[in-house]
């Protein structure tokens, strides 16, 4: 049975940018959201805000599935399935290690920093959403722990 | 008051319902949520999902999923269209990818986003 420390899974969640998560709502009711994330220590874990759907259902039901595609290697279809366990966490530390982490891998790097001199007209909005955000509630990390693993078709 | 909002009307996200960049569903299946992988077509406005046929896991009649669509790897390019509906199974689709079940969505409630157009909008209270 596959790991997530299988140098192949660590390949894929290496060149993966954005995870997409399904949660199950407190009724059951599905829903998949398209996350940014870093993995850590065997895990992955997730970024989002404490109010939304994503962190909610977690709450409600801790199993998820996630897909990650390779998506920084053009030519290489591979998909990968981790299903899991999941937990909410808003520890400063932990929130920290995270923020540091996606800066380097979102936003210090040269497309990042392309990404954000395109629309540099917009960076107050962002800054003004992410302030909004923060009104209804804190940010926090969704720390996925793997229970299976698996290579899909895309 | 104004608020930023993210949210865009879904027709200006039509052209992921034709390009298809990324897309995967979302249902209850047996042991808890199923994210997955499918291919996707939009023909004559309804839409057409199909599961890989050796996948054990896949939605029963009347189910309800979401279907995600989306693209882009940084925030500014971040788009995407969230389609929450009910499937049927359907025969496969003419020309369509052959070793898929195939489903139609019945859209209950569809939302778009995209961050690249980011803006302010007049809110009540």
């Amino acid at each position: 049975m596959l790991k997530v420390d299988d140098p192949e899974v660590r390949v894929v969640i290496r060149r993966s940018m954005v995870a997409r998560i399904a949660t199950l709502s407190i009724h059951g009711r599905p829903s998949i959201n398209p996350l940014y994330f870093v993995s850590r220590n065997n895990g992955i874990w997730l970024g989002t805000d404490d109010w939304t759907l994503a962190a909610r259902n977690v709450k409600a039901d801790s199993r998820v599935s996630v897909l990650f595609e390779v998506e920084k290697t053009q030519g290489d279809h591979r998909v990968l399935r981790i299903r899991g366990r999941a937990s909410i966490s808003s520890d400063f530390k932990k929130l920290r290690s995270y923020n540091l982490r996606v800066a380097f891998k979102y936003i210090l790097t040269p497309a990042g920093i392309l990404n954000a001199l395109a629309h540099v007209r917009q960076i107050p909005l962002k800054l003004n959403y992410n302030a909004q955000g923060a009104e209804k509630g804190q940010p926090c990390i969704i720390e996925v722990a793997p229970e299976q693993v698996e290579f899909l078709k895309s | 008051m104004k608020r930023v909002t993210r949210d865009i009307d879904p027709k200006d996200a039509r052209d992921l319902l034709e390009r298809v960049p990324r897309v995967c569903m979302a249902f209850a299946g047996e042991g808890g949520p199923q994210a997955q992988p499918i291919v996707f077509e939009w023909r004559a406005g309804r839409c057409l999902a199909g599961i890989p046929e050796n996948e054990d896991n896949k939605p029963n009649p009347g189910n309800e999923v979401v279907i995600l669509i989306d693209e882009g790897l940084y925030f500014f390019d971040l788009r995407a269209l969230y389609m929450r509906g009910h499937v049927e199974p359907i025969p496969g689709p003419e020309h369509a990818p052959v070793g898929y079940t195939w489903f139609e969505l019945n859209p209950i409630k569809t939302v778009a986003w995209d961050y690249g157009k980011l803006r302010e909008v007049d809110v009540e209270g």
